[in-house]
């Protein structure tokens, strides 16, 4: 980058989205991406601090044989809040409403996304949901967060305020992933083919399309159940004439999908991050684009892998097994064009690189222990333990989580136009590493030796896993706080630098200033160049 | 390497565990090797200085690409392929396989055998035979896993599944719920006992259990249902309080609820409501929400039953109730003390509340009790030694550990020193 | 697509601040015809997601009526297939007469476009009624949910009460989509280059009357 984009930031350092317009007002009816990115992530965080601490009083409560502060009802709803928090509340909206919603329009050259007022509506459709749920905290509901029939249609806790929010909250998600499918269609800079897209901005394209095209099912679902429940219709008790399995093919024709909402746009970041701190174009940008959009279009296919053992028809089980199967090589595919974009680098490890590489471990693990799982004899052995239960923390915790905390520090001097502190956001990292692991790996165990989930107590010979879970669990903790922390203070309190390209990389969004002004650029920027041109091809 | 899975005990196990190794092995290999390479890369290409080193402009390439899509194609049909093939042979049942139902409830496992014969709690096959259970749910989703078998399948109401396997080894496994149900998810969980062909059939034809069901009176039948079912787990026969109401001198008593409603006879409809439908009428003093409905986990008949149990309990008498079999014809004499604690163990319905596998029923387990020490409740702890033991035999509210109610009657004159004295071997023994 | 021109600006949600002195400075950020475009796109994205939300109840009411058939082919007999043809005829006339309105709006006639509009908000009117006929008649013979013979046909009932409600529902949002899309005709705000809001309202009725002719042979015809 030249001398001249650098100093860009300094020229409208006025008119920072930040600063301008002013007043609490502006910013709750602010139609500005960026603005209702950082309300997003107000909100977000809000919640990831609860769904937390609902997650270490079950590990507390599990760190020893027998009952340790709580009884069971109470323990039932600690995992069932946690899971519909974590899912509905933070995760799902996670990465796109976030980083989607700040980095979209800036990386596709635009002023905005496509529909303002809708993205803004998209919001408090979010906060509707969010209260409702926080209403429902006074009558919690204790299923689970996959609210099984017929036990969800019976059970005398707060099903339905929990069933509503969650309802609602899948409006907002179709509605932000409506209008970023029209974005990229509609709003991309001259130049700016499909091909030059950052696989960022795939990721959260693939995304939006499953947002869109998943949430009306999970939606109807709900309903069903509310209206079950309510007027005693037999959709899915069997005693009404209805059918369980049916909900369960309902609501994974989402819930599975759901989870390639949450990791995609992390594969994207994890894109982003490499090459940049590398010096290097992404390996193979073709290839994993495609993965991208490939995992989309398989992850459609293989909801019944999580009902192998649910009373589904053997053929079915078989098919459905092999299908998941091909969602396996896709990601296999990303993992190794991401190592070998680091080949001959000139590698800076900076912390979103750290969490890059961490990114590529995690995922490693997850991958691969899914692998036993859409295995069908196997899988008959671990549903439903304490197996399935570290796998998908691997994918979403240790995907989705890390994704999101990647992009905010790599994002960050765009947002707020300061830098953290390194060495304090790297021992994060490192504490959020040993914390992760030692929560989950032990949990693998503990799965292979046959320990069921959702257990309020359990046989003494899984004593001493349980205990080093919940040690870990807290050091896990204290690290997501530390690293949200550093980045809180310095947002608030930390000296500004108008750098508008700290990393002197190539997308768009750096060519704005940092922060950028309500209207992202100065003027309409023209691409003539793909998105990762590092190397000796020069820039210009 | 990370060879964690539980003993091979079924026709399944070496299958799924060769395949869950090698899926381990691959997966190692391939971390180790991908990490390794990220490593490598970054500690050899890392940045010299404050400036960029020069780096070459790589796009990508087609040999790799082909290579790194192939080679997990290849290793998923693989794996993909015997997960098939292997889930295959777990369906299969062979033609002269025993078959078992059973039944699965908040929060208990029912076993029936195809003589009439059944059982709580404990499945009971002989080793070598294939074996397939049956199952259906009378409730909500429950799942069956027996985790040695390497079987797993969900228990649904008005549906039949089935999991079939041939135990290979005697001995006792863990069988689990593992479709989250309620409250007591966790404690739903029961013993599967593998024993040779000969003790089966032997345990099979023992019908005593049955024949002496049939010989019973409703009212001493409601005083079994009054263990098993473990109402005495909140209501007493002495008129202490617990939990819930004492049961005696209950029945045609005036009552008084929590909404300020009153009856002036508790009669039949009254108890079969309390049973069926808890929250109705609470009666005044004591907290709503704790009992649990018995809707179809009683019949009409076992209700009844407990109606005329507790049509006896007018004070004139002092109750007396025992659940599990009586073995009077087996010569005590020629038993060790520890066997001799092991058949009170059964006779006295210890069974009913104290566990042998660790697992919580409504008392602390046996298993590894002896010489173990923790809380009591209202502070205080406790050292489980002889003394310890004898006196929660015969003042059971004295010292309750924590975590527990004060459920246990006493057994004061129903036990002598040398029967508590053979109980107390019996414990010794559970470890 | 993106020279970002200063004029005619108007979004999805900004539909009612076309003229453009009144549209805040904010929503400058395309041109009017990516405008259109996009509101276009947009509303084919939604009435995807509509598509999807309907296709859970037909699962349902497929997988249901393979359960228990002889029960749906008693139920459906219990349908009055007249009312039910009557009302198939109303909201496909009503469709016609709202792609006239998008006509007339594309030739910028304002007074032709509300008045071809109104005639499908009460045709949307008349549907409702007829429906309320069917449910009054369902309640009088006990057929309604917790009547005394509800539990004959429960199966049926429950699934045909949820795909009708939600049916029913959604012709009340669309009345409101073409009401709203009606004002803005009275204010004479359509021409030749803008119409997009009575060309994604009408969207939005023909889908509605689309899910109408899924159900009428379904529910009334084949039993």
């Amino acid at each position: 980058m030249d001398k001249q984009d650098m100093n860009e930031g300094q020229s409208v350092f006025n008119l920072s989205y930040l600063k301008q317009p002013k007043g609490l007002w502006s910013w709750l009816v602010t139609l500005d991406h960026k603005r209702i990115a950082l309300l997003y992530l107000s909100a977000l965080i809000v919640f990831f601090f609860l769904g937390g601490v609902f997650a270490l009083l079950m590990r507390l409560e599990l760190a020893h044989v027998g009952k340790q502060m709580i009884d069971p009802d109470t323990y039932n709803i600690l995992f069932t809040l946690h899971g519909v928090i974590m899912i509905f509340l933070f995760i799902v909206p996670g990465i796109p409403a976030v980083l989607g919603n700040f980095c979209l329009p800036l990386m596709l050259g635009a002023k905005d996304v496509a529909f303002p007022r809708l993205n803004l509506f998209s919001y408090y459709i979010y906060v509707a949901g969010a209260i409702m749920a926080i209403i429902g905290l006074s009558n919690p509901a204790d299923t689970g967060w996959t609210f099984y029939a017929p036990y969800s249609v019976r059970t005398s806790t707060g099903v339905i305020m929990m069933t509503a929010a969650a309802f609602v909250l899948g409006f907002s998600s179709i509605l932000t992933g409506l209008n970023f499918i029209v974005t990229i269609h509609r709003m991309r800079a001259p130049g700016l083919t499909w091909f030059r897209l950052p696989v960022f901005v795939w990721g959260i394209y693939a995304t939006s399309v499953i947002q869109v095209l998943a949430t009306p099912v999970v939606g109807m679902s709900l309903v069903l159940l509310i209206v079950e429940r309510m007027f005693g219709l037999g959709i899915f008790d069997p005693k009404l004439g209805g059918d369980p399995v049916l909900f369960q093919h309902l609501f994974w024709f989402y819930s599975h999908p759901v989870v390639y909402i949450m990791v995609l746009p992390a594969f994207g970041i994890v894109g982003e991050v490499i090459p940049v701190f590398s010096r290097k174009p992404l390996f193979g940008y073709k290839m994993v684009v495609f993965s991208s959009v490939g995992i989309a279009a398989i992850g459609f296919f293989v909801w019944a892998h999580h009902m192998f053992v649910a009373g589904i028809s053997d053929p079915s089980a078989k098919i459905f097994s092999i299908v998941t199967f091909a969602v396996a090589v896709p990601t296999a595919i990303k993992v190794f064009n991401w190592v070998s974009t680091m080949y001959r680098g000139s590698i800076s490890l900076t912390t979103p690189m750290l969490y890059a590489m961490a990114f590529v471990f995690l995922f490693l693990i997850a991958g691969t222990t899914g692998v036993y799982l859409a295995t069908l004899a196997v899988d008959v052995f671990y549903h439903d333990t304490y197996f399935v239960v570290a796998h998908f923390h691997y994918t979403i915790q240790g995907g989705a989580v890390i994704g999101l905390i990647m992009g905010l520090h790599y994002w960050f001097p765009k947002i707020s136009g300061k830098h953290y502190n390194t060495i304090v956001a790297n021992i994060a990292w490192a504490l959020i590493m040993i914390g992760f692991n030692l929560t989950f790996l032990p949990q693998f165990v503990l799965g292979m030796e046959g320990m069921p989930r959702r257990y309020y107590d359990y046989p003494a010979e899984f004593q001493n896993l349980h205990t080093i879970s919940t040690v870990g669990a807290f050091i896990n903790g204290v690290g997501y706080m530390m690293a949200l922390i550093n980045l809180f203070v310095t947002f608030v309190w930390g000296k500004r630098f108008a750098e508008a390209n700290p990393y002197e990389a190539i997308g768009l969004e750096w060519r704005a200033p940092s922060p950028p002004p309500t209207e992202n650029f100065d003027q309409q920027p023209i691409v003539n160049h793909g998105p990762y041109d590092y190397g000796r091809v020069a820039l210009h | 390497m990370f060879r964690f899975l539980p003993e091979q005990a079924s026709n399944h196990a070496a299958k799924v565990d060769w395949l869950n190794n090698l899926i381990t092995d691959i997966s190692v290999a391939c971390i180790v090797a991908i990490c390794g390479a990220m490593l490598y890369f970054a500690f050899r290409y890392r940045k010299q200085g404050n400036s960029d080193q020069e780096t070459p402009h790589i796009e990508g390439s087609n040999f790799l690409e082909i290579v790194w899509t192939a080679f997990p194609t290849l290793v998923c049909v693989y794996v993909a392929y015997y997960g098939v093939v292997y889930f295959a042979d777990m369906r299969e049942v062979p033609n002269e396989e025993l078959e078992v139902m059973a039944e699965g409830q908040k929060w208990k496992w029912d076993f029936k055998y195809s003589n009439g014969k059944k059982t709580t709690g404990e499945l009971v096959v002989p080793v070598g035979k294939p074996i397939k259970v049956l199952m259906t749910s009378t409730d909500v989703l429950h799942s069956f896993f027996i985790p040695a078998m390497r079987v797993k399948a969900d228990v649904i109401p008005e549906r039949y599944t089935y999991v079939y396997f041939e135990p290979l080894k005697t001995g006792d496994y863990h069988i689990f719920c593992t479709e989250y149900c309620g409250t007591e998810h966790s404690g739903m969980r029961a013993r599967l006992k593998v024993v040779s062909e000969a003790e089966f059939n032997r345990w099979l034809e023992d019908d005593s259990d049955l024949l002496r069901l049939s010989r019973l009176k409703p009212a001493d039948i409601g005083a079994e249902l009054y263990v098993k079912s473990g109402c005495n787990a909140c209501h007493s026969l002495d008129g202490s309080r617990l939990v819930g109401p004492s049961f005696l001198k209950l029945y045609n008593s005036a009552r008084e609820f929590a909404d300020g409603s009153k009856i002036d006879k508790a009669d039949e409809n009254y108890i079969k409501e309390s049973v069926i439908n808890p929250n109705a009428k609470v009666v005044k003093g004591f907290s709503p929400n704790l009992m649990p409905s018995f809707d179809g986990q009683l019949n009409a008949d076992q209700i009844g039953a407990i109606i005329e149990f507790i049509k006896t309990l007018d004070g004139s008498s002092k109750a007396i109730v025992s659940g599990g079999t009586t073995s009077s014809n087996v010569d005590r004499a020629k038993l060790s003390p520890k066997e001799r604690g092991e058949l009170l163990y059964k006779e006295k319905i210890c069974i009913s509340c104290h566990s042998l596998d660790g697992s919580k029923v409504i008392g602390p387990s046996f298993k590894g009790l002896w010489e173990r020490s923790g809380k009591l409740v209202g502070g205080g702890s406790y050292k489980a030694d002889a003394d310890y033991i004898k006196r929660s035999i015969l003042e059971p509210q004295a010292e309750v550990v924590e975590g527990y109610p004060p459920a246990m009657p006493s057994y004061q004159g129903q036990l002598s020193d040398d029967e508590i004295g053979d109980i107390i071997e019996f414990i010794k023994s559970v470890k | 697509m993106s020279s970002v021109a200063q004029h005619g600006t108007t979004d999805f949600g900004s539909m009612d601040t076309a003229p453009e002195h009144r549209a805040p400075p904010h929503v400058h950020h395309m041109d009017a015809v990516t405008a259109y475009h996009a509101a276009k796109l947009g509303m084919w994205l939604f009435l995807a997601t509509e598509i999807l939300l309907f296709a859970v109840l037909f699962t349902a009411f497929a997988i249901f009526k393979w359960y228990y058939f002889a029960e749906f082919h008693a139920a459906s007999k219990e349908l009055n297939w007249k009312l039910g043809m009557f009302n198939t005829a109303v909201l496909l006339f009503s469709s016609f007469t709202a792609a006239l309105a998008v006509d007339a709006a594309q030739h910028g006639q304002n007074r032709k476009v509300v008045k071809n509009l109104f005639i499908s908000i009460a045709c949307g009117g008349i549907f409702l009624i007829v429906k309320a006929i069917e449910y009054g008649a369902k309640y009088s013979h006990g057929m309604f949910i917790g009547g005394e013979h509800f539990h004959q046909f429960s199966n049926f009932l429950s699934i045909y009460y949820c795909l009708t409600g939600l049916h029913a529902l959604h012709v009340v949002i669309g009345m409101i989509v073409l009401f709203w899309a009606s004002t803005k005709a009275m204010r004479r705000m359509y021409s030749p280059v803008y119409y997009t809001p009575v060309e994604l309202g009408a969207l939005y009725w023909h889908l509605v009357d689309l899910i109408w002719i899924y159900l009428f042979p379904l529910l009334y015809l084949i039993g």
